[in-house]
């Protein structure tokens, strides 16, 4: 829509704008890592991060959210509960962009959901260009994720001193001049910021052996391939690969009482299908009580049965998977392993 | 006289009492318990000892042959019996003492008078009579026995978690103690405790048991390649969870 340019030392007064109507949400570090959290101070702010523990999809889709409460008795009843409010979520990564586009699809297709749509719809996402890979294990090239075309309000790049801001809707155009201070973009801005996205490509390696294009395909050949087993002799099962996943939604659903068993509420939880619980059904069958079978579960996902679903992969190449298995399971290896093994 | 109440009573063998402790502390953030169930014996916490009971909580594992008549006895009694916390639930760490020659144990902790106490390797009360239910850790959470309660009152399934430690710690956004270096058993540790230990930086010692399904040599292999010894790597598992490693091996022989 227009290309406008933000100084650096004009970040912090724009968080500070945005907090008095909005909940702003950030990267920030704990620890030695870093999270998406209520900026506090935007001196916490942390638009330098590498990558987060849980992806921004929990500001959408909060790990745990009330879903009804509902009372028992002669006269049952059911109220739905849709919490959400006006937000600005900060510094998201192309490939978690493109998750939370897929994430769009997802939860407006088939039933729509009112609790993620209606938190979505009163979220406003900035953007930011990775200028280097987060570490080794990012593998976005290759999964096309590098840079983003849309999914964004505003998209900002860092050209040093200030930031290129990329805006692409009326509500991010507002957000950024009315609570901010920018200026249109001169043709010497342009200027440098192709030369800033030109020269961060070759900083990107590819990771996968093949095209990308060939998961789905590749796939459908390796039902029975020799992996599965392999990997399920090392997975765990705890679960952490889908749960800091961008583009895992599964939950599950359940009641709590209180104690005169009169009323309640209605909640859901994210959920696994690494877990053993999750593939069992009434009468005891576990249709997936094999770790294997879970974990070819989640390479199919991934790279097939999402695609088939709504025409994309499930895999935006953040690497957070890889980064959160204790025994090292890589689903990059495991990708090129089904190339390479066919 | 019936008040239409579940009559309730908590019982102990082996144990601290940490977790009918952590009963009373319950009963101060949910006040309303007493409004569900009619508490007619607990020991700890009240002079009463009524012995007409539907549910018995029995905290603490089984080390004497006398225990088995009182265990029993509250078995015959009650309707649903209930494992509370990690001695009742696993033998706990008082079944650290199976590791080690009896007679050498008993002199240890009593001394010349070791021949008037005679005690046996410990194990969880569901080794001497069926449990309905349990409550895991040492000691139990507070939230899950609110939560215990109530399933039993509807007549469903508790809700206690198989899966490991990990999902919850991931669903709280921990930084992976792996991550900083440390041993965690969380990946083969039965969840439920919300991560607590881990969330503030203290590794998961297995209180609440393996998971029904665990992957351990995973986990040994983890744990190998972290450089501990098998005598380091087994005093991690056995911690809490000597009993069940003891019956796992005398299986596989």
């Amino acid at each position: 829509m227009s290309l406008w340019i933000l100084d650096k030392g004009a970040v912090a007064p724009l968080v500070n704008a945005l907090r008095a109507d909005y909940r702003v949400i950030g990267p920030q570090a704990k620890g030695p890592k870093f999270v998406f959290d209520p900026i506090e101070d935007p001196a916490q702010l942390r638009l330098d991060y590498n990558t987060t523990i849980l992806p921004p999809k929990k500001v959408l889709q909060p790990p745990e959210e009330r879903l009804a409460t509902f009372s028992m008795g002669s006269e049952p009843r059911v109220a739905p509960v849709v919490e959400a409010e006006p937000t600005v979520l900060l510094g998201v990564h192309t490939c978690d962009l493109h998750a939370i586009q897929l994430l769009d699809k997802v939860f407006s297709t088939d039933y729509p959901d009112a609790h993620y749509l209606e938190r979505r719809q009163q979220t406003i996402i900035f953007s930011i260009e990775c200028l280097e890979p987060c570490d080794e294990h990012s593998f976005c090239k290759s999964m096309g994720t590098l840079t983003a075309g849309e999914g964004y309000d505003v998209h900002l790049t860092d050209l040093g001193l200030a930031y290129a801001a990329d805006v692409a809707t009326e509500a991010g155009k507002a957000l950024l001049t009315r609570y901010g201070t920018v200026r249109e973009a001169t043709d010497a801005d342009v200027r440098r910021l192709n030369e800033v996205m030109g020269a961060k490509w070759p900083r990107f390696t590819y990771r996968l052996n093949f095209d990308a294009a060939e998961l789905p395909a590749l796939l459908s050949m390796a039902y029975d391939h020799p992996l599965w087993d392999e990997l399920g002799e090392r997975c765990y099962a705890c679960g952490a690969c889908t749960i800091v996943c961008p583009t895992c939604y599964c939950f599950n659903v359940f009641d709590e009482t209180n104690m005169a068993l009169t009323e309640g509420e209605r909640w859901r939880r994210w959920d696994s299908c690494q877990l053993d619980e999750f593939a069992r059904v009434a009468g005891g069958e576990n249709f997936r009580a094999a770790r294997a079978a879970r974990q070819r579960h989640r390479f199919m996902r991934k790279g097939k049965y999402i695609y088939e679903k709504i025409g994309e992969l499930g895999c935006v190449g953040c690497g957070r998977c890889i980064r959160a298995c204790i025994p090292k399971i890589n689903i990059v290896d495991g990708f090129n392993t089904i190339h390479g093994g066919g | 006289m019936d008040n239409g109440k579940p009559k309730v009573a908590f019982f102990d063998f082996a144990c601290c009492e940490g977790c009918q402790l952590t009963v009373i502390d319950s009963l101060q953030t949910h006040l309303d318990l007493l409004d569900a169930i009619e508490i007619v014996q607990f020991r700890e916490a009240m002079s009463e000892k009524g012995e007409n009971y539907q549910i018995a909580f029995i905290e603490g594992s089984c080390t004497r042959q006398e225990d088995e008549e009182r265990l029993h006895k509250i078995r015959d009694q009650a309707d649903i019996v209930v494992a509370l916390g990690a001695c009742a639930h696993l033998g706990g760490i008082n079944a650290l003492k199976n590791l080690h020659p009896l007679e050498d144990v008993r002199k240890w902790v009593y001394g010349d008078k070791a021949a008037w106490y005679d005690t046996y390797p410990a194990r969880p009360i569901g080794a001497v009579i069926e449990v309905d239910a349990f409550i895991p850790g040492c000691p139990i959470d507070r939230e899950e026995f609110v939560r215990v309660v109530k399933a039993l009152l509807l007549g469903t399934k508790p809700p206690i978690p198989d899966y490991p430690v990990c999902v919850e710690c991931k669903l709280k956004e921990n930084v992976c103690l792996f991550d900083l270096g440390k041993i965690c058993l969380g990946p083969v540790t039965r969840a439920g405790c919300n991560a607590i230990c881990p969330s503030y930086g203290a590794a998961c010692e297995g209180c609440r048991g393996l998971i029904p399904n665990p992957n351990e040599n995973a986990m040994k292999d983890v744990l190998a390649k972290a450089g501990l010894t098998v005598e380091e790597i087994m005093s991690r598992f056995t911690m809490f969870n000597t009993y069940q490693l003891q019956e796992r091996m005398a299986e596989e022989e």
